[in-house]
């Protein structure tokens, strides 16, 4: 018992309680979250009772105020910090679950069922790695020392032999200089000839006939290994050399980027009211949050058109509304013209196309299916928003649908109302992961 | 949850540092006339007072999230009171208060005077009474002398209640996750009781004997539990129904409930999902059914005197701090800064809202005694009262005693004798046994002191007199009979009666919750000064806007808000919905709509509570989708339609069907329109 478990079991529920994603996306507030960061809300207030319907209550406020002003509404009566053994139950209050949207594209991949796997375009970059290779000579800064000190060390391991013992041998009666050589030589000792003669000569008169014979000198002379004389007396000098020196080098690593360019275009002629623009938002913008979250590299264009097109920013593109007809092929050659920004050998290319199917007669036919033949995309789509279900002429979708039947990058998808949102992402995103 | 601190000498400094400003409060509380519970002040620190706050002012309550969130928003909320809880203290006899170690003294003080007022609110209110038949000591005191000697004994229940639950959770035999989900449902239904109604226990045996000789034959075959196959070859549909026509079956129940917990524990039945069919409720779940409503019922005053009980608690808070300077003068200034920010939170604010009618409460009743008064006075008539009065002479009549406004310096000129005066207090004061610098209200009475704080006479209220309207002094004087005439104005404000305010504020904050309350005192005059407006969702410009600020207008609205809990009214209609012991609730439809989503989830839980289906019938506006384009191009709000719906959850799907108008007529039944929206703005 105890406020941590009672928190702990908060967190537990809470964690359930953050609105499912196809929910979010269908029916939740989309405008909180950012192109690079998805806010889907999670309700503080978990369990439900009778209650009144929000909007049909209305409220009171303070304030100078007349008929007709605006309000921002904050409906309840404010919750109080001093409570005398209230428990609060105000509620509807939002949080919101954060996430970026590779999360974001995970979670719609195990909701979906989907594996999207972006592909490396041929756009080859090459990038400094980690400092792994070796080159002989290079920068004093990317000297590896530690390698000079241990071929220094070596060296002087290898030289090195036990100068007493060998002294020692030297006052063997009858033992010369060249006697003695040979006979180092013979214990693997790398002595010099020249060294023995100095030592030779140093040796006191009187000393050089101590030993009898050699057996006698081996048998009371200690022979100190290499090592543990340096444990003994250390080192005074370690011989660095030229040829010894090493310096270091980044690796070159070959990077394939993953780009992106994501081609949204929206009729906003006239007869694109706002039900049907609310669809096209709620298609969209989780299908952007998609390939941003799967891809390194994501670039948005945004066009707009009736019986022409333009370029517009992601803030206007959902809102726009004109009043002209509709000539879909007009979005299309602007795309092209915009794809050659982003050739198709460096870029992975998107092009979602959302409207009501409503088209100039024969523009379907003799100019759009053409150019989403030319335009190489890794995916072409079109999403017909019609809220009323069929209007007469309005076939776009039908005869895209019809020629790419045998296509494997064009999709179609038919949104007439909320619940049909995710199903359309679906039939988009599949149509890529089954190819 | 650890014991409150006396061990730590830390808390015991700080406790000492309080013991006088706790004992003054307590006298100074009585001295205006307030006579509160007693009150065990404990010390804790940050971390205890956020525990305490989660678990509503307890140190013990049942495991449940519902604390853990309400910690979470409490610690998300903290801006509204600058990251501190200043307070917090139960109803209880006597009442426990906590406060915080680290709040200065500025704080602690006035957090005292304030609990003090809540104490004298729950001692007094008579919707507290109803939970536990009243308090100990106080009605022994009482003029009537009824002794009720129950006390709500809340923190001995709730733990009692806690250590159940946490029985039946760690019971082996009882699934953990069963014990949650069942508290779970349970608690949607916290606000479905009959409030307006003592708290009685359900002592099952006695209720089920009375509902058995009327019961349906069909709930006995239930009973039965025979296999389908045979009901249906032997009890076929046509012999239930020739049964059910024979018996003198009268509605179940016969009135509709509104203790919608109340019934689901008497009838209610669990749904076993394995067998697919209802069985009778575990001991364990009728217990804590039954528990958690005993709590409902325990809370539910709280929850109807909100705004009355903060408002009350900041008025004499107030008057204490800054009125008697309670704070030093040196704390004064921070003492302003808490009350600014108690006071200056955006939305409707309950504190605000609350001390902003009991101020007005105190004026116009204060004005009232001088209105009547003035209008006895020769020549004067309601007629002519704003001609013939001079409001600033009154004004200077008015104003308190100078030996009631500085008892220090008139030390010598007070008469013992004086009601106004405390005799005893005023001989210690003379011998110098009493501070008289630091505690001058000490040496006055309660007549005294309302004098001395008279309302009318302060700044802020320097117009109010002045500003009655001929509405008020003709009513007034229609009052009035043959009633001895005043020769002057001096004359007739000679003796009055100073503490009529405060009398009346007593007798309202006894009998009164929030929505008699608001139903009562907001007046136009009230609207207009604190500036209140309602407003509406309005279809046409697809946001909120302003709509009214006519005082029936704000009215209404807020009652919306105050009225059973700020929620619709859901009774149970019949146990024995179609014949076939479905539970079918009803809306008492008041033209805003039920909240369609949530009311299916509740009916899920309350099918949980049931084992049968359930069913809701409820109103709902539909609007026609052309006629509010036609609307919108014509800036104009449309008109909905009302219809009837019957929600139904069957343990499978929840359906919605339309129901003809004569099925709920019967539902809406109010000839308030809670709809603000001006007339003009209509289609």
């Amino acid at each position: 018992m105890g406020l941590k478990d009672d928190l702990d079991r908060y967190r537990e529920v809470g964690e359930q309680r953050r609105q499912d994603l196809s929910e979010f996306i269908q029916y939740g507030d989309l405008g909180q979250s950012r192109p690079d960061s998805v806010k889907v809300p999670i309700k503080i207030v978990d369990l439900p009772e009778f209650a009144y319907d929000k909007r049909d209550e209305g409220g009171v406020g303070q304030g100078d105020a007349e008929a007709g002003d605006p309000v921002d509404a904050q409906p309840q009566p404010a919750d109080d910090g001093d409570e005398d053994g209230d428990p609060g139950e105000e509620g509807g209050e939002h949080e919101y679950y954060e996430m970026d949207p590779e999360e974001f594209a995970q979670e719609l991949d195990e909701q979906l069922g989907l594996d999207l796997e972006p592909k490396g375009k041929k756009v080859i970059e090459e990038k400094e790695g980690d400092f792994t290779d070796i080159t002989r000579s290079g920068p004093t800064s990317t000297l590896d020392f530690e390698r000079l000190f241990k071929q220094g060390l070596k060296r002087k391991l290898a030289m090195d032999f036990d100068r007493d013992y060998v002294r020692e041998a030297l006052k063997v009666d009858g033992w010369g200089p060249a006697k003695v050589f040979e006979w180092a030589r013979g214990e693997n000792m790398p002595v010099s000839r020249a060294w023995i003669e100095d030592a030779y000569d140093e040796i006191p008169a009187g000393e050089k006939t101590t030993w009898e014979s050699i057996e006698e000198m081996e048998a009371n002379t200690e022979r100190v290994d290499t090592a543990r004389r340096i444990r003994r007396e250390g080192i005074d000098q370690v011989p660095f050399r030229r040829e010894d020196e090493r310096y270091r080098y980044p690796e070159i690593v070959e990077e394939r980027e993953k780009n992106v360019v994501v081609v949204n275009i929206r009729d906003v002629s006239g007869s694109m009211r706002q039900k049907k623009r609310e669809l096209v938002e709620r298609t969209f913008t989780p299908l952007d949050w998609y390939l941003q979250g799967k891809y390194d590299n994501a670039e948005f264009v945004y066009i707009a058109h009736d019986a022409d097109a333009w370029e517009v920013e992601r803030d206007e593109f959902f809102g726009i509304r004109s009043g002209g007809g509709t000539r879909i092929s007009s979005a299309y050659d602007l795309a092209a013209e915009l794809l050659e920004e982003y050739p198709w050998s460096d870029w992975n290319r998107y092009v979602f196309a959302a409207g009501d199917s409503e088209n100039s007669s024969n523009d379907t036919e003799e100019h759009v299916i053409p150019l989403m033949e030319q335009i190489p995309a890794n995916l072409h789509a079109y999403v017909e928003t019609q809220p009323s279900g069929n209007a007469i002429n309005a076939t776009h979708a039908e005869e895209v649908e019809r020629s790419f039947r045998s296509a494997d990058n064009v999709a179609v998808a038919y949104v007439s109302s909320p619940d049909d949102v995710v199903d359309a992402i679906y039939e988009i995103l599949s149509t890529e992961d089954d190819q | 949850m650890s014991r409150p601190l006396h061990d730590r000498i830390e808390a015991q400094r700080i406790a000492a540092d309080l013991e006088e400003p706790v004992d003054e409060a307590g006298n100074l509380a009585r001295k205006f006339g307030l006579d509160p519970y007693e009150v065990n002040y404990w010390i804790v620190d940050y971390d205890e007072m956020n525990e305490l706050i989660a678990y509503g002012g307890f140190q013990q309550r049942y495991p449940h999230w519902r604390w853990g969130m309400q910690y979470d928003r409490q610690q998300k909320q903290s801006q509204f009171l600058g990251g501190k809880a200043f307070e917090i203290v139960n109803n209880d006899d006597p009442s426990h208060a906590f406060l915080q170690e680290s709040n200065t003294i500025s704080d602690q003080k006035a957090v005292i005077t304030h609990v003090e007022a809540h104490a004298d609110f729950f001692a007094n209110n008579e919707w507290f009474g109803m939970f536990a038949g009243w308090a100990s000591q106080r009605d022994a005191d009482s003029a009537d002398g009824e002794r009720r000697t129950r006390s709500p004994n809340a923190a001995a229940m709730l733990a009692r209640h806690a250590d159940a639950i946490e029985a039946f959770m760690t019971d082996p035999d009882i699934e953990r996750g069963a014990v949650e989900k069942w508290i779970d449902h349970v608690l949607t239904l916290e606000d479905n009781i009959d409030q307006h109604q003592p708290y009685e226990p359900i002592d099952t045996r006695i209720d089920l004997i009375d509902e058995h000789d009327t019961a349906d034959v069909a709930e006995q075959l239930e009973e039965l539990d025979l296999s389908d196959e045979v009901k249906g070859q032997v009890f076929t549909e046509e012999w239930l129904d020739a049964q059910a026509d024979d018996e003198d079956v009268t509605t179940f129940p016969a009135e509709p409930e509104k203790d919608v917990l109340g019934f689901l524990r008497k009838h209610g039945m669990q749904y076993d999902g394995d067998a697919a069919k209802a069985a009778e409720m575990d001991d364990w779940q009728k217990d804590i059914l039954e528990m958690l409503r005993r709590e409902a019922y325990y809370f539910a005053p709280q929850k109807m005197t909100k705004v009355m009980n903060e408002g009350w608690a900041a008025f004499w808070e107030s008057a204490m701090m800054t009125g008697e300077t309670f704070a030093g003068d040196d704390e004064f200034v921070l003492y302003a800064d808490h009350m600014a920010k108690v006071l200056g939170s955006s939305g409707l604010n309950p504190y605000s809202l609350g001390l902003e009618i009991w101020q007005y409460v105190e004026n116009s009743t204060n004005r009232r005694e001088v209105v009547e008064r003035l209008l006895r006075v020769e020549d004067v008539t309601w007629r002519n009262f704003h001609d013939t009065i001079d409001f600033d002479h009154v004004q200077e009549l008015l104003e308190p005693d100078p030996e009631m406004a500085s008892v220090g310096t008139h030390l010598e000129d007070l008469d013992p004798d004086d009601p106004r005066v405390d005799a005893e207090a005023l001989d210690r004061a003379q011998s110098g046994d009493l501070d008289v610098e630091t505690y001058p209200w000490k040496v006055l009475t309660t007549e005294g002191l309302a004098e001395r704080h008279y309302s009318l006479t302060k700044p802020q209220n320097r117009g109010f007199v002045s500003r009655v309207s001929q509405e008020e002094l003709e009513r007034v004087s229609r009052y009035m009979f043959d009633e001895a005439r005043y020769a002057s104005v001096e004359e007739a404000l000679a003796d009055i009666d100073y503490a009529r305010g405060w009398d009346r504020m007593r007798e309202i904050r006894e009998s009164h919750n929030d929505v008699t309350f608001l139903d009562e005192f907001l007046t136009q005059e009230f609207v207009d000064e604190n500036e209140y407006f309602t407003y509406e969702y309005t279809q046409s410009t697809g946001d909120y806007r302003v709509t009214s600020t006519d005082y029936r207008d704000v009215k209404k609205k807020l009652m919306l808000q105050f009225t059973n809990f700020g929620k619709p009214t859901v009774v149970v209609e019949d146990g024995n919905y179609n014949n076939r012991n479905e539970l079918l609730l009803s809306h008492l439809y008041n033209g805003v709509m039920i909240d369609m989503k949530q009311a299916k989830d509740t009916l899920k839980r309350v099918f949980e509570l049931w084992g049968r289906p359930v069913n809701l019938k409820t109103i709902v506006k539909e609007f026609d989708e052309h006629d509010v384009e036609v609307a919108k191009r014509r800036d104009r709000e449309p008109e909905p339609e009302e219809v009837g719906r019957l929600l139904r959850y069957d343990g499978d799907e929840v359906t919605i069907e339309e129901l003809p108008w004569d099925a709920v007529e019967h539902l809406a039944a109010d000839d308030i329109d809670y709809d603000t929206k001006p007339d003009e703005w209509l289609a």
